[in-house]
This record gives C-alpha cells, sequence and structure tokens, in this order.
C-alpha cells in the first residue's frame, strides 16, 4: 500500500511547495517510489486525518492540536541550513521506514 | 534601435503566459538549477496564470452584469470588480518582472552586509507584492519599465525595514525563531496595529473584553470557508442585482451568480499555487546560497505570512470581519468596489496583528476594520492604473474598453504602495 505524506500550511501557495519539493527530492533520491507527498490547506486536513495510508504531517505553522499520526514542524525546510535540513528529511525517512 | 524597439515589441506579443515561461527558464538557468526544473518551473508557471486569467474571466461575465444591474436599480456605485490574487498575474507577468527579482537580490545582500537590515529577502514568490506595484507604477507612466522596478524596489526594501520592527514579535509569538515576515499588507497591519492597541488596552470595559476562538469557530466556522463564503456574497449580491426580476429566471440568475463566485474563491487562489508550484524550485538554490552566506550573523530569514496563522484566534477573527467588512464597504460614500476576493487576504492581516492583541479575538476585529478603511479607498482611487496594467498585457482588452474596472485590496489598496505610486504617478 502506499504512503502519504501531507505537508500542510496556511494558503497552500507557497510554503507547503517549499517543503514539498524538498521532500519529493529526498523520496526520489532514496529509492521510495510508493510515497505520495501532497500539499494541503491546514483547514482542508479533517478528510485526510481518516485516511488509513496517512503516516506523517508535516506542518508550515505552529498548530494548537495533535493528531493520530506523527507530526514534524517543518520550518527548517524555510529557514534551516542545509545540515538542519537534512536532518529533519532522515527523521521523515525514518518514519517512511517504519510505517 | 528599430530592431530593438521590434523585437521588444515581438516579445511581448507573446503574451503574458509564454513571456514568464522564457523569463523563468533564463532565471533557472541563471540560478544553475538545471535544464530540467528551469523548464518544467517556466511552463508549470505559464500554465497557472493562464489559469488565473481563465477564472478571472468566468468572474467578470458573471458579476460585471450583476454590479452593473446593482448600479441602475439602487444607484449603488459598486462598480468595480473585485479580483484581488489576479494581481499576482500582473506581479509574474508584466515584463520588468525578472530585472525587478535580480535587482532586490543584489540591493537586499548589500543592504545586509552593509547591516542596514537584518531581514533576508529569501521568500521570492512574495517578491510579488512588490511586482504587482512595480506593475501598476509601469502602467501608469505608460510603459515605463525601469520606474516599475525602481517602485517595486522601493516597496521591497522598506518591507525588509518593517520586518525588522515585527521579527521578534512574531518569532516569540509563533515560537519560530529566526524568521522574518516582510510580505507588504501583512507587515504593515502589524506596525498599525501597535498604536491602536496601546490605544484599546486603556479604554476600560474593552480592555479586557473578549471573546472564544473556539466557539466562534464552532458556530460559524462554516463562513471562512472560501466556497461557502463566495455563494452567500453571490447570492446576497445577486438579490439586490436580480432580486425583482422576473420569477424563476431572477433566481436561476440568482444561484448561478452564487456558483461563480464560490469558483472564483475557490479556484483563483489554486491557480496562484500552481504559479508558486513552478517558482519556488526555481528560486529555492539562490535561497540556499543566501542562507549559508550570512550563517554566521544575526538574519531574519525572510517566509511567507502563511506562517502566522496557525493561532485560533486568527480564523475566528476572520470569520467575524468578513460581513463586517463588506458591510461597511457597502455603506462608505465613496468606496466603489464591494470586497470578494480581496477577502482572502483577511486571515493573513489577522495573523499578522493577533501576536500585538496577544490573540484578543475582539481586539483583532477592531483593529482590522480600521486597518481596511484606507484599502477601500485607495483601492478605489487608484483603480485606472491597476486596470490598465491589466490592460497592457492583453487581458479583459474588450471588457475593459467597455467600461469594466477591475480593483484589489492586495495590492490595489495597499497603503504604503499608495504613496510609492501617487509619486511616480507624477513622473506619468
Amino acid at each position: 500500500m502506499s504512503k502519504l505524506i501531507v505537508v500542510a500550511c496556511g494558503a497552500g501557495i507557497n510554503t507547503s511547495t517549499i517543503a514539498e519539493d524538498s521532500i519529493k527530492e529526498r523520496m526520489a533520491k532514496d529509492g521510495f517510489t510508493d510515497v505520495e507527498v501532497k500539499r494541503i490547506l491546514m483547514a482542508d486536513i479533517e478528510g485526510y486525518l481518516s485516511r488509513s495510508d496517512l503516516i506523517l504531517v508535516v506542518s508550515m505553522m505552529k498548530i494548537f492540536r495533535t493528531f493520530d499520526v506523527p507530526i514534524i514542524q517543518g520550518m527548517p525546510f524555510l529557514i534551516g541550513s542545509q545540515a538542519e535540513k537534512d536532518t529533519l528529511l532522515d527523521k521523515i525517512v525514518d518514519i517512511v521506514k517504519k510505517a | 534601435m528599430g530592431f530593438l524597439s521590434t523585437s521588444v515589441g515581438w516579445f511581448l506579443s507573446l503574451g503574458s503566459s509564454v513571456i514568464v515561461m522564457i523569463v523563468l527558464i533564463i532565471l533557472g538557468l541563471i540560478f544553475r538549477v538545471g535544464w530540467q526544473k528551469a523548464v518544467r518551473g517556466g511552463i508549470t508557471t505559464g500554465v497557472g496564470l493562464a489559469g488565473l486569467f481563465l477564472v478571472v474571466n468566468v468572474i467578470i461575465s458573471a458579476l460585471q452584469p450583476a454590479v452593473a444591474e446593482m448600479a441602475t436599480r439602487f444607484g449603488l456605485a459598486k462598480t468595480i470588480v473585485d479580483v484581488n490574487w489576479a494581481d499576482a498575474g500582473i506581479a509574474w507577468g508584466w515584463p520588468g518582472v525578472a530585472g525587478l527579482i535580480v535587482s532586490l537580490l543584489v540591493v537586499n545582500v548589500l543592504m545586509v552586509v552593509l547591516k542596514l537590515t537584518k531581514t533576508l529577502w529569501t521568500d521570492v514568490w512574495s517578491y510579488w507584492h512588490g511586482s504587482a506595484l512595480a506593475g501598476f507604477v509601469w502602467a501608469a507612466t505608460g510603459g515605463n519599465v525601469f520606474l516599475g522596478i525602481l517602485a517595486g524596489l522601493l516597496y521591497l526594501v522598506a518591507g525588509s525595514l518593517m520586518s525588522d520592527l515585527t521579527a521578534k514579535k512574531y518569532q516569540e509569538f509563533n515560537d519560530m525563531p529566526g524568521i522574518g515576515v516582510p510580505c507588504g499588507t501583512t507587515v504593515q497591519a502589524s506596525l498599525f496595529a501597535m498604536p491602536v492597541v496601546w490605544v484599546l488596552d486603556r479604554i476600560p470595559g474593552l480592555k479586557d473584553w473578549d471573546a472564544s476562538p473556539e466557539g466562534i469557530k464552532k458556530r460559524f466556522g462554516l463562513v471562512g470557508e472560501p466556497g461557502v463564503l463566495g455563494f452567500i456574497l453571490g447570492i446576497i449580491i445577486g438579490i439586490f442585482a436580480y432580486g425583482t426580476g422576473t420569477g424563476d429566471l431572477g433566481i436561476a440568475k440568482i444561484l448561478g451568480l452564487g456558483m461563480n463566485v464560490a469558483v472564483m474563491m475557490m479556484i483563483l487562489p489554486r491557480m496562484v499555487s500552481i504559479i508558486a508550484e513552478g517558482i519556488v524550485p526555481i528560486t529555492m538554490s539562490i535561497v540556499q546560497y543566501m542562507r549559508e552566506r550570512f550563517k554566521d550573523r544575526e538574519i531574519y530569514v525572510a517566509v511567507d505570512c502563511a506562517v502566522l496563522l496557525g493561532h485560533p484566534a486568527v480564523m475566528a477573527s476572520t470569520i467575524i470581519l468578513f460581513p463586517l467588512l463588506v458591510l461597511l464597504a457597502a455603506v462608505l460614500p465613496g468606496v466603489q468596489m464591494l470586497p470578494i476576493a480581496s477577502l482572502a487576504v483577511v486571515p493573513f492581516w489577522a495573523g499578522a496583528v493577533v501576536p500585538y492583541t496577544k490573540g484578543n479575538v475582539i481586539k483583532t476585529v477592531i483593529v482590522l476594520l480600521l486597518y481596511a478603511i484606507p484599502f477601500m479607498y485607495f483601492s478605489t482611487m487608484l483603480v485606472d492604473s491597476q486596470t490598465e496594467a491589466y490592460k497592457m498585457m492583453g487581458q479583459f482588452t474588450e471588457q475593459i474598453g467597455q467600461g469594466l474596472k477591475l480593483g484589489s485590496w492586495d495590492m490595489g489598496g495597499d497603503i504604503l504602495g499608495f504613496f510609492i505610486r501617487i509619486f511616480f504617478g507624477l513622473f506619468s
């Protein structure tokens, strides 16, 4: 079964695109062909939470709630150094491997 | 010279989608992202731009007859059609966009090196605010690309200085160390909020008045959904325009207008999102380079205003503001545009104000009601140069010839932008 990562931000226009791009690139590089990375509006998240293939939420803003799946703060994708970005991507790869 | 002007003329005749595609491919090669990414980005952005104008066309043909009908029936002079983020189309499609991007990158790096600002303008997408303004000035000065770039540059440099003043507050409130938000109309909302909140905090009774964000979202949350909001607004305008019309036909027209406005509210931001999907990957490498270059300095890294939307008070204030802002624009004399598409910018304003009201919904609403008033007047006052910009890009020329006017709050009503446009208008 394929695995779904959603990248959520406030407007679904800019910030989530940046994170989506980085994650997709890493997934391709590590050869994960069964991972779908999808950027969404945080307001639309309810529809995705019930999906059984959802393994991770990457949030581009501070959020004030928790989910059944792990959640990662995506801010380093916007402002982090290459090293910080790689650490975060390693963490995501770990979650993908375990799921 | 003859050859030059002929080739410039030929280039412009290609249309904005093809131009932006070529411009982005060239930028991509300059920024060394490689052929594949450059071509993909260029085409994606061109598609987004074309899609954006398609959506605007739908809404013009639906809304223009309705506002005209309202005007003849009730003498309601609210005839400017609100297209808001269609301005992003001007921003990425006007002929000077590449020049503006490159010159801002150079000026910003210089300013950071000379310690004139701490904000590193890495969020290339958000240059669009300055670039749209540049497009308006380009149109107002009869096609002067140089003055356009200068105006846009001035606006964006001011953005980095305003970001310096607000960054610490955003960082603390949103728990995001190291960020800054130089986005035009958003960061101005913070500066506006500072004195207003100071006054509000000294008014007995108002000082501690608040409303529960969760309660508001639970009860009225549906209104915060763009599609639902658009449908309701379309129906209301439809009732005024066709309400006393001929039976079934009237109702069909009203429902049709509701659906068309809902279409715009949901699809317009998605088209903007496709434009961003093309631009962002192309600019990522330059962003990374700038970050690494200044990693040992205290720097505020520019991010999009969307990161400020997390707090529950943001959406709650926005929901209360929607009907109030429409009412206010309807009753204020001289304001000729009913906000519809422009309402989409309100959550971003709220995100910029909430750190200053400490999440207080009532105070946020008061601040933004006041903040919106200049936007209402400025967008009306300068609507002609904005409409001209669309026309000069070859969009909606036929309808504009028949008297159509296109306005917006973001960027058409921008406060700082208003003064820059008035100043550069002197050169026309």
